[in-house]
């Protein structure tokens, strides 16, 4: 008797232990998440604000306003797709490569049939921005193949794919830039709803399916798991090759959405545009509340990260500050953001040892 | 009769492979200079051998700096920039102060520089302990970006006379009926530099710490290391040599860019990894890099012989990189494999 009761009071205690660590964990992972978006949402009001305040005249143009809007898509697109690969542990250095592979794909084959019949080639623009984003998923995938199956460090896959793909692209277009993109798209671009450029409101859409990926369905918990501690997720019976492959594949695709987007604000596809586009993209995910070695990011961080660093950008043009400048302010940063991280985790946990070591990941 | 031959055969391959497979790639290199020796009867003169160490002088000294970088468990992108930033800066430096301060002066105040700003990268990975790839890329855009908006942007073909001597400079010059072929003078300092650094790496315990601390850091500190200096030290030499090889490129180019060598960085790297340098930390050695790099030089010259064009290049470093380290990983899945499968075993 006495026995199953110290049983029943065991199990009880154990369910409400569980129950207690699932909350804990729960309110942990949300204090995470709220910080980056909290901090971020300062940043970015403080940011504007500042702007707004040294150059009223130039920085609260309506025109200024709109470019803000037109020029985040392209980046913030990049920045989820970054986003995704680094919460699985990992990073996407091809993921420009990739956008123009799929930018210069399009270009040639719809000019190639404008060139015949531009009656045809308009009718078949679906499908042939349709090409685009699968060369892209299939750029995609073979890194999920390389870094999940063969089991290459992603930073080695993704700069050899980069390679192949920018060299196949140089090749291709003989290192020239290519005219001719899909006038449907340039008409896309000009569009805008209620005041709103179509391609922000575009940009919007895609951030909120990738949260919706991210915090609703089955894969995006595999892959926060999978980020967060890959050990434990295999032990959890999670195939990190197959949220792998996916992961890269999403990346990959999302790579491709960037390249119709390029096309599409700048009617012109080159192998090297936006070459300059990694470091930067790698900011926007770092500063955006994504930990670089994996489980924890928010779309929603990303977002406001890239509308700050645009706001910046613009900010320094108003300002007449030269992009060198703004190189400076970019890597100071992100460096900053990281150790200011870095000192508040580090205060918030009391110093068990004084040799913890953070593992140095590539 | 066979299970008692393995262990000598497993001997033998083993010593030839070498330990970071240096064997493989000496092999990989030997059967490409044939092939292309059969494929093109110019490529195999002494006037290839000499452009081709010629090319590969400024990699490798920026593969040593990477080299100690990645065998510590890092990452470096930022050599490039600082390679730049010292280059330009000590040529513009003469230039202002209308002086010349020599060869010797020159390296000396480019390393001074190199020296301060791999500082600036180790003592934030150090002392903060971040993701050194992340702050290397930070880095580097605060380098390039002081550089070009402070120091000077413009192309200065006037270099000090020193340098400029220096640059047309031949150890060895053979003459032969249709072709010359030159050896460059500075060629010998790179040598040195490898054989420093290896002797730095093996025999010295500042070497052996930066292996100890790319295996595991944690163990490291616990076998006595001082970890945060090592990492510190360790990146203000990766800062003096790729200042180093800033100065060797500013000379053999004769002029001073300071858009130069932007995104040479993943070049240099993949040639590192393809020399058998573990990116996990660890692993890696002198020999088997200057391998490495030699192996990119020479498919990047080889494939102009060959008639394919040089755009081509790029692809191909990346295929060489993905086949290459693809084999190590699929290797050390296998050999994980084979430990779990013996640990069963014997339990």
């Amino acid at each position: 008797m006495s026995l199953d009761q110290k049983n029943a009071e065991a199990a009880t205690l154990g369910r409400l232990n569980a129950q207690l660590d699932q909350s804990l964990g729960s309110f942990l992972a949300t204090i995470r998440r709220e910080r980056g978006i909290t901090r971020m949402l300062v940043l970015l009001l403080l940011s504007f604000g500042l702007f707004a305040l040294l150059k009223p005249a130039v920085f609260l143009n309506p025109l200024n306003l709109e470019n803000i809007a037109i020029a985040s898509p392209e980046i913030g697109i990049l920045a989820v797709a970054m986003m995704l690969a680094m919460v699985t542990g990992g990073i996407d250095l091809s993921i420009v490569a990739i956008a123009n592979f799929a930018a210069v794909t399009i270009t040639t084959v719809y000019s190639g049939i404008a060139a015949q019949d531009p009656g045809q080639a308009a009718a078949l623009m679906p499908l042939i921005v349709l090409l685009g984003l699968v060369t892209a998923a299939v750029a995609g995938l073979f890194n999920g193949f390389l870094i999940g199956v063969v089991g290459i460090t992603p930073i080695l896959a993704t700069l050899g794919t980069m390679q192949i793909l920018n060299g196949i692209a140089v090749v291709w277009t003989n290192g020239q830039t290519l005219y001719g993109a899909p006038e449907a798209l340039t008409a896309f671009a000009k569009t805008t709803v209620v005041g709103i450029p179509a391609l922000f409101l575009f940009f919007l859409l895609i951030a909120v399916a990738i949260a919706i990926l991210m915090n609703r369905t089955s894969l995006g918990l595999k892959l926060q798991l999978q980020g967060a501690n890959a050990l434990a997720a295999k032990y959890s019976g999670i195939s990190s090759r197959r949220v792998l492959m996916s992961t890269y594949l999403v990346s990959g695709l999302l790579g491709g959405l960037a390249g119709v987007v390029f096309i599409a604000r700048n009617p012109t596809a080159s192998a090297d545009y936006g070459s300059s586009y990694v470091l930067l993209v790698i900011v926007i995910a770092v500063l955006g509340g994504t930990n670089p070695s994996g489980g924890f990011a928010t779309v929603a961080g990303v977002v406001m990260a890239t509308l700050t660093l645009q706001i910046v950008s613009s900010g320094f043009n108003a300002l007449r500050l030269s992009p060198y400048e703004y190189s400076i302010a970019q890597g100071v940063i992100l460096i900053a953001v990281m150790v200011f991280d870095q000192l508040r985790f580090r205060r918030s946990k009391p110093p068990k040892s004084r040799a913890d070591t953070a593992p140095v990941t590539p | 009769m066979s299970d008692l031959l393995a262990p000598i055969r497993d001997i033998r391959l083993s010593t030839l492979r070498g330990a970071n497979n240096e064997g493989v790639l000496a092999l990989v290199l030997l059967v490409l200079i044939i092939a292309m020796a059969l494929i093109s009867p110019s490529f195999f003169t002494v006037g290839t051998l000499f452009s081709i160490l010629r090319g590969a002088i400024v990699p490798t000294v920026f593969a040593l700096g990477v080299l100690i970088v990645i065998i510590s468990g890092g990452i470096d992108v930022s050599f490039a920039a600082i390679a730049i930033f010292a280059g330009y800066s000590t040529v513009r430096l003469a230039e202002a102060g209308g002086f010349d301060p020599g060869l010797i002066g020159i390296f000396v105040i480019a390393c001074g520089m190199g020296a301060l700003l791999g500082l600036v990268n180790g003592a934030v990975i150090a002392r903060f302990r971040l993701s050194t790839l992340i702050v290397t890329l930070g880095t580097q855009g605060i380098f390039r970006g002081i550089l070009v908006a402070y120091i000077g942007s413009r192309y200065i073909a006037d270099l000090p006379a020193s340098m400029s001597a220096a640059s047309t400079a031949n150890i060895i010059s053979i003459r032969t009926e249709n072709t010359d072929a030159f050896l460059h003078v500075l060629v010998v300092p790179v040598v040195a530099l490898c054989v420093l650094v290896a002797w730095l790496l093996r025999g010295t315990i500042f070497g052996r710490g930066i292996y100890a601390v790319g295996g595991d850091a944690e163990a490291a500190r616990r076998a006595g290391f001082a970890v945060t200096r090592i990492q510190i030290t360790l990146y203000v030499l990766a800062g003096v040599l790729a200042a180093f090889a800033g100065v060797l490129h500013v000379i053999l180019g004769r002029n001073a860019n300071p858009q130069a060598l932007v995104g040479t960085e993943l070049d240099i790297i993949a040639a590192v990894v393809l020399g058998g340098a573990s990116i996990f930390g660890g692993r890696g050695s002198v020999l088997g890099t200057v391998l490495g790099v030699l192996l990119v030089q020479l498919i990047n010259n080889s494939l102009i012989l060959v008639g394919v064009p040089t755009a081509w290049q790029r692809t191909a470093v990346g295929v060489l990189l993905i086949v290459g380290v693809g084999i190590q990983a699929l290797s050390a899945k296998r050999q994980s494999k084979r430990v779990f499968v013996n640990e069963e075993a014997g339990a």
